[in-house]
This record gives structure tokens, sequence and C-alpha cells, in this order.
């Protein structure tokens, strides 16, 4: 037997059963190509989750944390078993972040989007400008969140910029205190990330709008389709894919939304602005108890892998229709 | 010094004239306007065996061989000549207070780290900590084995944490060798012994060396306060005369009274935000019993759910009517801003702020030459006015367990955390670290960065200041209490919800940081409480 | 298409009204940037929305020169967070953008690595606070806190997913009939991937590269987690400018502020008709 059929005999030892007939040279080839290039993605993802997934399930099982006095992998002295996640359901505090999470996410995510649509349908054909227009549009999603946050920290302060704005149309001075009252800091921290990923929004969307073919639009036209009627069963439907996406990408980041807001307010006032990374950076660098936090990583994992699937079904299933 | 003349005479114009401003621009803006790099003639006074020189009174921060300094350097040079010295030794140290130790003070000095590199031979670095991340970066260097830094200078009050990770060396026995002489009754600590095992240790031993002197000190503005117009019309009101308030009720009074947002000037700017603000709820609690209202009672349990709580709650509460809108997120850096420009009547901060506010040098500001100290405001009580500060932050050195050398650690916080360096030190005006030495207090160059008037009343503060919670989980404490009494200021709870949920919370905290442990630390912990009452009128 | 007059006003006011939003804060920064102390106060009466007396001393001052107001001296200058903010973030983008687009290029046209589109969906969706603890001990364990390197590293895995998604869907819309004539001609399938793909992809590729240097340039709590002082980023250094002199040096940092927006605009702008183009490529042209 030669060395090569030799190989090709092994190849087909470990093709999946139902696979009958021989591969050929070609597909042997693309096969092999296929791994090597999808191995250092896979190395990557191996690196940055098998030892934190394992020592976080370690440790979420005890009640060690650094002030402990010993090192982390003798965390087992400390065992408690599943304290931690019993506590979790209870812990008003964790549920609160979650809350706030949610809201934010709520709020933003919708408003980046109809913004971000209705700018980018005012930037579907040309017009003088446009270009400028454009570029500009697109700035505030350049600047450092970090700097974002301390911009518009000055900019909600009550003898701030935007109260002074805000005088103008009042007639009269106005000094809300925005950072300072639970309801308006959550409201602050919102319109900062509105400010800066709508043009996110509109960058994509206005990109899917421009892709939408000019024949079936004229086509709509001469049927005497009105704009309304033409955007919801022309443009939509063929914006769906790129609408998910949008979508998916502004979700998946706001739920994490940390460094524009902890600078603002810190999550404060008390817990006002507290989400869940506000929180978990909180328990970790002050309260210190990390097997507790290891809890809420794995808690917020398996949470968030039934997330992934479905979304992923469903991204699936849109990109198919 | 052109640059020098222009500025005196708009201070001059500024001040209307008045002969202290003049007095406060010689003696002090020359020293960092120029600070000279050049040694002047090497020469220590007759006896001494290190310290700096170059400038006119340097022979107070030189010492002889049987001083704290002394031995130390000596040590050093013992280790050095057997061989056993480190090549350098690595200082973790927040960002705002590196100056102190890199910049020369006065002119023709050199810079301490100089000065040790050359006494030793033993390289001085210093690792930038951004300010209010000390502990998060010293936590992270000890769980992870970061081995980043030898020293770590962390607040005060969580050398007890640190100290049951096992991440900081009992320093007992480098002490017991060295003799750093804390409790000195001319130079050493305020309170002596006690004072020491406040500052440097935890359950009976020494673990820190104290590197600062964050008693809040009460200041307020002397031209509104010296106003003849503003005198009238407070008296006219009030029916007693405008002068520092003595008690809470006269501090809320005059503060309500100078309290005209729409001219950019607010009563008083204490702060009131997360992770700050709880400090002046303190005060305002602790004095509610003669000597002091405890937060805990000796068998452990929460003395904060109580009519002294709840009432010191609402008066923190209330009193935000006279303060910024926006005091519930500002932090310190907010407030020196705001009272730099001239935005507030009175304030409570470190004992640093005149240094930097009260400053020729320091162009931003707009109350050079108007500020005034005073005692923290009190309560009267059994016949007595009881009036308490509190101490707070106050960054103290600790040697990493991973140092290579940690006696030459130990032997640099004993060099620079003694009478004679530390004066000279927190002379400079280039960072944080404040005065908190006996010594400090008389010091002529303390004094002149520091102001004269404002060291008398620190030194009065300090002997009224109580000690922030130091046991074992004090960071957890804190942080219920403070999260509570900011639900409370943003009216998310009543004061009495407020104070009961601390309770509660604290309770857990105790079960979980072990009874026992804290009992000891409870008891060693209000040792410290000052007892000085004053009589009620002054 | 022919627009009407009262649409065009429409079109002109709400655009006016959009640019007007997004430029407030922007143009509040470059203000801040040259505007002296006294001026940066934001309380009452003293608020100026422009420089009445500009200066460049935010920009000396951030880059180590003494400044006659500020006489607060910085121990080390912005240069090196510059510096450490460029290499963290163009290596991690280039970490991020190799492994990515050769695995997307792996799953689409040969099926490999089933598992990745989850995988990665998962690691991105994952807060990265909730990991730092294990990821500050392995940082720790291989020496890679405070590094510039280590920092790369660390970019390129969580930006990898955008890098792979971004590219996975270019390549899956991409004709290939050109790929499969190149193989009738007998190339490999590497070369047809490194020779006749990747060129045609330059523009894509491009878009997503900038996506990513974005998000890396971006970074504020990972580096505040895994750098102590050496290779600081720029938002990390950003925080340690304030002083006691005068509070936060809020027109340092707006300068600073500026300056970190000079790269991702000068890219952005650069090819900005590839961005549109780019982000069309996939989900459109069926």
């Amino acid at each position: 037997m030669s060395a090569a059929a030799a190989k090709l005999a092994r190849q087909d030892g470990m093709t999946i059963a139902g696979a009958k007939r021989e591969p050929t040279q070609a597909e042997t080839e693309a096969s092999r190509l296929g791994l090597r290039l999808t191995l250092p993605a896979q190395i990557l993802v191996l690196f940055i989750a098998l030892f934190p997934l394992l020592m976080q399930l370690y440790i979420s099982l005890t009640d060690w944390s650094p002030l402990s006095g010993v090192g982390w992998w003798r965390a087992g002295e400390l065992w408690n078993s599943f304290a931690n996640y019993t506590d979790l359901v209870s812990d008003k505090r964790f549920w609160g972040a979650i809350w706030r999470t949610a809201i934010v996410m709520a709020v933003c995510v919708p408003a980046e989007f109809l913004l971000g649509l209705a700018l980018a349908t005012l930037f579907a054909d040309n017009f003088p400008g446009k270009r400028v227009f454009y570029s500009i549009l697109l700035m505030p999603m350049m600047v450092v969140p970090a700097v974002a946050g301390y911009m518009f920290f000055m900019l909600f302060q009550s003898g701030g910029p935007v109260n002074d704005i805000l005088s103008v149309f009042v007639g009269g001075p106005v000094t809300i205190a925005w950072l300072s009252d639970p309801t308006l800091a959550l409201a602050a921290v919102m319109i900062a990330d509105i400010w800066q990923w709508t043009p996110l929004m509109f960058l994509i969307l206005l990109a899917g709008l421009v892709g939408v073919p000019e024949d079936q639009m004229k086509a709509a036209t001469l049927l005497g389709a009105n704009s309304w009627q033409r955007f919801t069963t022309i443009v939509l439907p063929k914006m769906k894919t790129i609408i998910i996406i949008a979508l998916a990408i502004r979700v998946i980041e706001n739920f994490k939304i940390f460094d524009t807001l902890y600078i603002m307010t810190g999550g404060g006032p008390g817990v006002a602005t507290e989400t869940i990374s506000v929180y978990i950076y909180k328990v970790t660098t002050q309260d210190l108890i990390w097997g507790y936090v290891a809890a809420i990583a794995l808690a917020i994992l398996i949470v968030l892998s039934i997330a992934a699937v479905f979304a992923m079904k469903r991204m699936a299933a849109a990109r198919e229709a | 010094m052109t640059d020098l003349l222009r500025m005196s005479r708009r201070r001059l114009l500024a001040s209307g004239g008045k002969a202290a401003g003049l007095v406060a621009v010689a003696g002090i803006a020359p020293s960092f306007i120029r600070p000279g790099r050049a040694y002047a003639a090497d020469a220590l006074a007759p006896g001494m065996i290190g310290g700096p020189t170059g400038f006119e009174g340097a022979e107070r921060y030189q010492y002889g061989a049987d001083t704290p300094e002394g031995r130390a350097i000596e040590a050093i040079k013992e280790m050095k000549g057997a061989g056993k010295a480190p090549e350098r030794i690595v200082l973790g140290l927040s960002d705002g207070s590196i100056g102190q130790l890199t910049q020369p003070f006065p002119a023709g000095a050199p810079s301490i780290k100089e000065l040790w590199e050359k006494e030793t031979g033993i390289t001085l670095e210093i690792v930038g900590v951004p300010n209010g991340q000390e502990f998060t970066k010293t936590m992270q260097d000890i769980s992870t084995s970061g081995g980043a830094y030898d020293i770590y200078a962390v607040e005060w009050n969580r050398l007890g944490d640190l100290a049951e990770t096992g991440g900081i060396v009992n320093l007992d026995d480098f002490v017991a060798a060295h003799q750093p002489e804390w409790d000195d009754p001319e130079r050493g600590y305020v309170n002596g012994a006690k004072g020491v095992s406040l500052l440097n240790q935890y359950r009976g031993s020494t673990y820190g060396v104290s590197l600062d002197g964050d008693f809040q000190t009460w200041v307020y503005r002397t031209d509104l306060f010296n106003d003849e117009a503003e005198k009238k019309a407070f008296s006219d009101k009030h029916g007693y005369e405008l002068a520092p308030p003595r008690t809470w009720k006269q501090l809320d009074e005059v503060a309500a009274f100078f309290h005209r947002p729409d001219k950019g000037l607010f009563g008083s700017t204490d702060l009131r935000n997360q992770g700050w603000g709880y400090t002046n709820w303190y005060q305002r609690y602790v004095s509610m019993g003669s000597p002091n209202q405890f937060l805990f009672a000796d068998d452990g349990s929460p003395l904060i759910n109580s009519e002294a709580g709840v009432a010191a709650t609402a008066e923190y509460i209330a009193s935000l009517a006279h303060h910024s809108p926006d005091a519930i997120s500002w932090g310190w850096p907010e407030q020196y801003g705001n009272f730099a420009g001239g935005g507030a009547a009175m304030t409570c901060a470190f004992s640093n702020l005149p240094k930097f506010l009260d400053n020729p040098g320091n162009e931003g500001s707009k109350v050079t030459g108007k500020i005034g100290s005073m005692l923290p405001p009190g309560r009267e009580v059994d016949g007595n006015l009881v009036r308490r500060s509190v101490l707070w932050l106050n960054l103290s050195a600790s040697v990493s367990t991973q140092a290579k050398n940690p006696e030459a650690c130990y032997l640099l916080l004993q060099w620079l955390g003694s009478s004679r360096i530390y004066a000279w030190m927190t002379a400079n005006p280039g960072g944080y670290f404040d005065p908190f030495r006996l010594s400090d207090f008389a010091d002529p160059l303390v004094r002149q960065t520091y102001h004269g008037y404002h060291m008398d009343v620190v030194r009065e503060t300090v002997a009224r200041t109580v000690p922030t919670i130091n046991y074992p989980g004090a960071t957890a404490f804190h942080n219920a209490l403070d999260e509570n009494l900011v639900a409370a200021l943003t009216k998310s709870k009543t004061p009495e919800q407020a104070m009961a949920d601390t309770e509660t919370e604290w309770k857990k905290i105790s079960r979980r940081t072990g009874e026992e442990k804290l009992l000891e630390a409870i008891r060693s912990n209000k040792e410290a409480w000052p007892t000085v009452l004053d009589p009620i009128s002054g | 298409m022919k627009r009407s007059l009262p649409f065009e006003i429409f079109r002109y006011a709400a655009i006016f009204l959009a640019l007007a939003v997004a430029l407030v804060p922007i143009l509040w920064m470059l203000s801040m940037a040259f505007k002296p102390i006294p001026e940066w106060s934001a309380t009452g009466e003293a608020l100026t929305w422009w420089p009445q007396n500009p200066t460049l001393d935010n920009f000396r001052f951030v880059f180590g020169e003494s400044t006659s107001n500020l006489i607060v001296a910085l121990d080390r200058t912005a240069l090196k967070p510059i510096l450490s903010s460029l290499l963290s973030a163009i290596f991690g983008t280039a970490i991020a953008m190799s492994a990515g687009t050769a695995a997307a290029y792996g799953l689409s046209r040969f099926g490999s690595g089933q598992n990745l589109p989850l995988a990665l969906i998962q690691l991105r969706l994952f807060p990265p606070m909730a990991v730092m603890i294990p990821v500050m001990i392995m940082w720790a364990f291989l020496g890679l806190i405070d590094t510039w390197w280590g920092l790369a590293l660390i970019y390129g895995i969580v930006t990898l997913p955008f890098a792979f998604w971004l590219m996975k869907t270019f390549f899956d819309d991409m004709p290939r009939e050109i790929e499969e004539a190149a193989l009738v001609e007998g190339c490999s399938r590497l070369r047809v991937f490194t020779r006749i793909t990747l060129p045609m992809m330059r523009a894509p590729l491009a878009s997503a590269a900038l996506f990513v240097f974005i998000l890396n340039w971006s970074d504020y709590l990972i580096a505040l987690l895994l750098t102590t002082r050496e290779w600081v980023t720029i938002p990390v250094y950003m925080a340690s400018l304030s002083s006691s002199m005068t509070g936060q040096l809020y027109g340092a940092k707006a300068a600073l502020g500026l300056i970190a927006a000079v790269p991702p605009v000068i890219m952005g702008i650069a090819i900005q008709r590839h961005l549109v183009r780019g982000l069309t490529f996939g989900a459109l042209k069926q």
C-alpha cells in the first residue's frame, strides 16, 4: 500500500458515518486547509475560555477572596458548596443591576435604531453636502468612550452646557442636577450612549439602504406604490439581515455598557446607574468577594449561552428567508 | 523675576493691598516658581551624618547617627557592606503624591529621591498609581502574585484587610531592631503609642508606616466672613455675629445665608458623593454623644440605627439645600476646583486645601489670601461642646511579601516616615502627603506651605478627630453605610430606613468577618477616639 | 429620484439638527482643549462656550512642558500612553484580523470549525469584567501584566468575534466563480486564498479592520485592570489628570481626548468609501 493510499484510508476511517464514498484528493486538501485556517482562532478561543472557565467554576464553590490569605488554588479550603449560587438568587443588588441593564438596553438600542434608520433614509439619495454631513455624523463613534464620559460629565453639570442650552428654550435659568438625581442620571448615561452609537446604526443601515436595488424601487413606483409602501414592502424586507446584524451588534455591546457610564456616574448616585458590568466591577475591586463574582460570571455565561444559541437560530433563519 | 513682580502686583491689587497678601507672596512663591536644582555647598551641620543641604534651615532636616533616620541609613550601609542590599526598591504611590519625592524643595535642595539614592546607593523607583485606585492595584498585585511593587501605599484603614491577605509583611521585628521612635512625645505621633497603634498597627502588630495626615479640616472664606455688609445682614437676620460656626446649627445657618447659586456661590461644598460624602455624615453622627457617639457597642452591635443615627442622617440630607445641586456627583477634584474658583463660602477637606489653593503660585485659584481655617462644628451635650472631625483615607505604606528584601524596604519607610525627613517632605507643595507628626505642626517650612493659621487649627482638629472603621471588613462596612446614605440623599430611602438597612448589612458583615476578630479590633479602635470637650461659649 | 422642495427643506432641517447634536459634545471638547484654567469651570455664571483667551497650554502640559498656569508637574507625559494605545490597538487588530479572516474563510469555503460561530458570539456577548479575575491571574502568570503585547493579545481575542463575523459575511457572499476558475487552472486552494481572494477583499478587510481598531482603541476597562504604569493606555492615563490645585484637569483631558480622536477619524475618512461598500457586501447582494 502506498503512503498516499494509507493516508487516504486513515482519513476515510475518520470521516463521519454516512459518508460512504472516498473523498477526492481535492476534498482532502480542502478540509485540511480549512482546519489549518481555523486553527489560530480555535486556539485563541480555547486559551481564553478553558482556564478561566475551570478556575471560575472551582472558586465559585468557595468563599475564596484575595483577602483569604491563601492562593486561589487552595480555595478548596474555603468550600461552601453552592452558597454563592443561593446567595445570588436573593441578591437584590444583582437583580437590580440586571434590571437596569435591561432598561438601558430597551431604551438605547431602539432609540439608536430608529434615529439611525431615520437619518439613513434622509441620506439614501444624493444631495449637496452629503459627504461632509456624513463624515461629521460619524464622528461621535470615533470619540474614545472614556473621553466621552468626561465630556458628558461636564455637559450634565447643573451649571453646564446642557442646562445652558435648555435655558434658551425655557427662557429662564435651568439648574437641573442631572447626575445627582437617580432617574435623570440614568437618562443622562442613556443619552450619552445614544449620542455615541447612533452613528454606527446610521452607518450600517445606510449601507443596507443604498444596497436596495434601484430597479425594484422604480418598478414599484411605476406600479403606483407610495414611498411608505415602497419602504415597508421592498426596503425593509431587503434590509432584514442587515437590520438584524446592526441590532445584534448594539445589543451585544450595550449589554456590557461600562466606560462612559462609569466615568460619568460611577454607577451612582447610590446604585441608580449600576449596570451589570459596573456591579461586577465594584464587587471585584471593592468587596473583593471573588468566589461570589465567579458564581455571577458563570450564571451570566449560562444565560448568555442560551441567548446566543437562540439568536444564532434566528439569524440563520433570517438569512435563509 | 519679572513674573514674580507681575504676580505680586496682581495679588496686591486683588487682596486690596493687605500686608498679609504680600508676605505670603514673598514668603512662598519663589520656592516653587524656581525650584533650583543646583546643590549648594554639600555641608552637613556638625554631628550630622545625613540629610538635605543647600537651603536655609536645612540643618533642621539633618540627622545624627542616633536618630531613626540615622539608624535606617546606617543599617542600609551595613547591609550594603555585606552585599545584601537590593539594587532598587519599587514604591507604588498615588500619582498626586509623587512630586513630593521627586521635585526638589525648597530652592537649592535635592529631591527626597535624590537624597535617598545619594546616601544609600539604592535606586528608588516610584510607580504611579491613579488616585483612588491604590487599594485595587494593591489587591491585584497580591492576588495575582504580580510582584510589581516592593512597597504599597494604601488607605490606612485597609491595613486590617491587607494584613489578613498575607500580602504584607509583619514589621514587628524590624521595628524592634531599628527603633523608629514613632511615639516620641515631642516629635512623634499625636496621642503617642495610641496614635501609633491606630495608624500603623493591626491586632497589636505593625503592618504599616503612616505617610499622611488626612484629618478632615474645615475652611472658610475670610473675604466673605469679614465683609461688613455681610456681617450686618447676617446679624440682622439671625441675631448673632457672623463668625466661623461653632455648632452644626450655626454652620447650617451660615451656609444657608451665603448660599447664592445664581451668583455662583454655594453655602458649603463639603462632600456628599458616594465614596467620600459619608465622612461628613460621620462628623455629624459622632458628635451626637459625649465624649463620642460610637458606631458599635463594646459587644459589637451596631449603634447607628438609633435616634442619633436618624437625626444625623436627616441633618445630613437637609444640608444638601445649601450645597451645589451637583453635590451628589462631586468628588474632591470638583470640590477643590469649585472652591478655587471662589464657588463656596465653606468646605471641609483634606488639610492640604490651603496649601494648594491659598497659594500665589496657583494662578487658577481665586481664593489666594482669602482662606481661613476653623475647628469642626459641634453639639452641646451635657454642658459641653463636642466637636469632632474624622480621619479618612490617609495613605500608609506597607512592605509587600513579594519584596526581595523586606528589611531594606522597611528601612526606607522608617527613614521617610521619621520626623526630620517627613517634615521636609510634607512641606513640599508637590504632592498630597500631609503633616501628622507633632513636629510637623511647628516646622517653619511646613507652616510656610500650609500656612501658620491653618497648622494651628489642624493641630487642634487632630485632637478632636475620630478614626473611621479600620477593622477587617472595613471596606464592606463603609460601602454598606455609604450606599444607604446616598439612597437617603436621593430620597430613595427615608433616614430611618437607611439606618435600619445599614444595621442589617453590618450585622451580616460582622458574621462573615468573624465576630471575635472584630470585637478585639473595635476595642482597640475605640481607644483612639478623642476625649477633648470644648466649653459651650468661647 | 426627484424630491419635492418641502422634503428638501425638511431634510436639511433634520440633518442640521442631527449635526448640532452630534457636534455639541465634540465642540465642547475642542473648546475646552484650548481654554486656560479660569475658563474650565462648569459652575454657574462662569460658563463660556468659546475660549476667551485661547491657549495651547493644555497640549504643552500633557507633553510635559511646564506651563505657567498649571504648576502641577506631570511625572510622565502622554507620549508613552499614546504609543501604548497605538501599539496595543494595532497589534490587537492584526491578531483579530488574521485569525478571524483565516477562520472565516475556512468556515465559509470548507465548512471547518463549525463550533466557531457560536463560541465567538458567546465570547463577545460575555462582559469582559466577569472574566477579568482569571485573566488577571493568567496574565500575571505569563508576565503579560503592564505590557503592550499583553494588551494586544487580549484585544485580539475580544475583538476576534467581530473580525470573524464581518469577514465571514463577506466571504459567504463573494461570488465564487473566479476562485473556481483559478482552481481549474491548477492553483492550490491556499494560493487561491492568498493570491486571489484576499486581494479582492481589500475593501471589506479594510473596513472590518477599522471597526476592530476603533473597538480596541476605545477600550478603558481592560487596560485599567491589566496595566499599571509603563504601558497604560490613553484612557487610563487620562484618569490621572487631576490635581489639588485645580481639581480635574479638564483642559488637559480634552486636549488628550482630541488627540485620541485623531487616528480613528483619519482612518475613517481615508476608507470611508470602502466602509459603506464593505458593510453592504454581505447582507444585500443575493
